[in-house]
């Protein structure tokens, strides 16, 4: 039995362990890799550092793949060429755009990639925020573009006023709304008012908006960028199945943008980088809409409790969009990290500069946030019992 | 019809046998001109009518894959990871990365830090261009060989240069150190894809002896897709070459032997100087949890890779017969694919076949109007197509 796990045991007690066996609680990525996944299955701490969805993809997703892979997983052996195209209808009809608005990739992180690698450049920056998610500023850095972080505001949103004034001139601007790790969201009039201004002062910069989140927003005067991006060859919008969809393992995601920006990208987006199973469920689960909705309300709950949960015990979080909260424990991030890590829950890294007082946690089912508050009571040595 | 597929019409031609469509699929796949053309207005449905998916029913012989599909170690790996942790990011899975990186460092003897991994070789392939070639460090390559790193220094307006194969259509050792003096990158596809042929393990070890010695600085990367199925005793894998040898890779796939090419997996393994510099372009989460999976499973199951090589070697050595009965000769091939001499162009043939149900392998230049490719599927697959070549080849 590892350190970890005893230390889980002895806080939960007898009736936690046996909980938890019961409920879906995933393995860490350092445990040995001799151990089986029903061990692990009971074993593991919460993970609740990478934003994932915790029930994973639904049963229509799972069966739509075993039954095509069945009954001896030939179809395994062939190139998934064919298949593609339903993807790209099937995305193509949820958001009622063409499919030749929509470039598809290993997680949205490819279609990111293949816009700064077109659109910025040594003397084109990609202005970015900090923090923020940072996929795009490390690929930049990589080519040796030039990349101008905007710092967040007071309320750790979105500087827009100061990423307007920076885009002047610049390659692309990358916009996370919501933004990860601060869980906030910009609102639509905000987003436009952004976009207006940046195409005025720079009408030559492109706009990438990153809604990796959006499927958990739940503030009303948010709305998606699809419909812009779709009329506006200046505006992309990124989406992944890696969060709400619950596919992170499958590593799909796509861009939506203007005809012209598509064809313009595409040269430079390499193809058959999508497997069978990941193009097969995602076919499925871009149209299951009831699906979505389900998850989008257990994590509002799971979140709310999350949430609550802090501040009766005397901590803020930002006003969370997203399948993660950002809150201010007071503890350094890695102290908190460390500390939750003894007690069995596994939460984010170190976001600079904030990582003095603030971390960021994902939100896992309610029960596992049940059990997760019991060991920030420890590790924030605060009473469990009078914060709930 | 919208402008923008007028316009793309015009710039295509006519249809699926005009030159400009085959010189594209030849350049970037199949995939790629369906995407292409949807782009530019036409529906999904009349493009792949023309370009897409084949016949329901029909013989697939065309993208040298596995008719098998992976071994049942492998399958179940895929169906046990259904089960739970497709959610996960691939380091919250086991398998994880990691595991899979330390998997096939043991394999060869080698150490973690000697691996990368990639969505299929190609990303491997695509990130060796994007690292070690430049304005003014050009990537040698055979020709015809296998074209990613080619597609992307094009792309990236670094020079390319070709060096025919010889007579025999194996690559030429003596051509290519000469054309790689100051270049950054050598490509060299060994079995050759689309040749089918192998250059032996001696001559691979020449090279890079005269490569070092007359210009130190290039890289050299050894694709070797199709290693599995080589039966050539004067074939050797060049990883242990690689792992002593700075400036030297060698790329291997999931996609052949493995019968994996749905799940999108390859690696590169060599020296840790050049690895380093190669990772740096990794794509972050670049395999899937299933692909990791059933990776692992099969790098434990060999016997099963024994069980598919001679499976392979069984339906290769009845369809080299059937051509050579037809007076056909084929490549001395090393591979799951033949490349064989029809005096003809390879489009009169792959229309003709696929009329009757058979999809044969794309153009090859500049070898297109002689020289066909066809992949081997099952013996009995092999058996139906045969009938088809005999009518068509007639």
């Amino acid at each position: 039995m590892s350190f970890s796990r005893r230390a889980f045991v002895k806080t939960l007690g007898i009736g936690g362990a046996a909980a938890l066996s019961s409920s879906y609680i995933p393995r860490a990525y350092d445990l040995p890799s001799f151990w089986t996944p029903t061990l692990l299955a009971q074993e593991g701490p919460l993970l609740l550092h990478n934003n994932e969805n915790p029930l994973g993809p639904g049963d229509r997703v799972l069966n739509a793949i075993r039954e095509h892979i069945a009954p001896d997983g030939a179809t395994i052996g062939r190139y998934p060429f064919a298949l593609t195209g339903g993807l790209a209808r099937a995305i193509a009809q949820r958001f009622d755009v063409e499919p030749g608005n929509i470039i598809m990739g290993t997680g949205s992180t490819q279609a990111l990639r293949t816009a700064t690698q077109v659109y910025t450049s040594p003397t084109k920056a990609l202005v970015t925020a900090t923090p923020t998610y940072e996929e795009c500023t490390q690929y930049a850095q990589l080519i040796g573009s030039a990349v101008v972080e905007v710092g967040l505001n007071e309320n750790l949103e979105l500087d827009l006023d100061e990423m307007a004034a920076a885009a002047r001139g610049a390659g692309m601007v990358f916009l996370n709304n919501p933004n990860n790790p601060t869980a906030t969201v910009h609102p639509e009039d905000a987003v436009n008012g952004f976009i207006d201004d940046v195409l005025t002062a720079s009408p030559d910069t492109m706009i990438l908006v990153d809604e990796a989140y959006h499927d958990y927003v739940t503030d009303p005067r948010h709305v998606s960028q699809i419909p812009h991006a779709v009329r506006n060859p200046k505006v992309m919008a990124a989406r992944t199945f890696s969060k709400a969809h619950g596919m992170a393992g499958m590593r799909v995601g796509y861009m939506i943008a203007h005809e012209d920006t598509v064809r313009e990208l595409s040269p430079w987006h390499s193809f058959n980088t999508m497997n069978t199973p990941g193009i097969l469920g995602a076919t499925i689960s871009i149209l299951d809409t009831q699906r979505l909705e389900e998850e989008a309300a257990r994590n509002t709950e799971a979140r709310q409790y999350t949430i609550d949960w802090f501040k009766n015990a005397g901590f803020d979080a930002t006003d969370s969009q997203c399948n993660f909260i950002f809150v201010k424990t007071g503890m350094n991030a890695q102290e908190f990290r460390d500390g939750a890590r003894e007690n069995g829950v596994m939460v984010g890294r170190n976001f600079p500069p904030y990582q003095e007082e603030w971390a960021r946690i994902s939100i896992g089912t309610l029960e596992q946030m049940q059990q997760a508050t019991e060991a920030f009571a420890k590790v924030l040595r605060v009473n469990a019992t009078a914060a709930a | 019809m919208s402008l923008s597929r007028r316009a793309f019409f015009r710039n295509l031609g006519a249809g699926p046998a005009d030159s400009a469509s085959r010189e594209f699929i030849a350049a970037r796949g199949r995939e790629a001109l369906v995407n292409e053309m949807w782009r530019s207005g036409l529906s999904y449905e009349e493009a792949e009518a023309q370009f897409g998916p084949p016949p329901e029913g029909a013989i697939v012989i065309s993208s040298n894959e596995n008719p098998l599909g992976p071994g049942p170690a492998a399958y179940q790996a895929v169906l046990d990871g259904l089960d739970q942790w497709a959610g996960r990011y691939p380091t919250n899975f086991r398998p994880s990365h990691a595991d899979l990186m330390q998997t096939i460092a043991a394999k060869f003897d080698a150490r973690s830090e000697n691996v990368t991994l990639g969505t299929g070789s190609g990303e491997i392939l695509e990130n060796a261009a994007k690292a070690f070639t430049g304005p003014d460090k050009a990537l040698i390559t055979a020709d015809p060989s296998y074209m990613q790193a080619v597609s992307v220094a094009r792309r990236h307006g670094h020079p390319v240069k070709t060096v025919a194969l010889d007579a025999n259509l194996r690559l030429d050792p003596e051509g290519i150190a000469r054309a790689a003096r100051g270049a950054g990158l050598i490509f060299l596809c060994n079995p050759n894809n689309p040749s089918s042929t192998i250059l032996p393990a001696s001559d691979v070890e020449a090279l890079v002896s005269e490569v070092q010695r007359s210009s130190p600085d290039t890289r050299i990367l050894i694709d070797e897709a199709y290693h599995d199925y080589a039966t050539d005793s004067a074939h050797q894998t060049a990883i242990p070459l690689a792992l002593r040898t700075p400036n030297v890779f060698v790329a291997r796939t999931f996609s052949k032997a493995y019968g994996m090419a749905g799940l999108r997996l390859g690696y590169g393994i060599g020296h840790v100087d050049t690895i380093r510099t190669l990772a740096q372009w990794t794509h972050v989460f670049n395999s899937n949890n299933l692909a990791n999976a059933a990776a692992v499973a099969s790098l434990n199951d060999p016997a099963h890779l024994e069980q598919e090589r001679a499976r392979n070697t069984a339906a290769r050595d009845y369809t080299i017969g059937v051509f050579r009965d037809l007076g056909f000769e084929a490549a001395d091939s090393q591979t799951n694919f033949l490349f064989v001499n029809l005096g003809r162009p390879a489009s009169e043939f792959r229309d003709a076949c696929r009329e009757r149900g058979v999809m044969v392998g794309r153009d090859f230049p500049p070898m297109e109007n002689t020289h066909a490719r066809v992949s081997i599927g099952t013996m009995d697959e092999m058996r139906q197509a045969a009938e088809v070549f005999r009518q068509v080849l007639a």
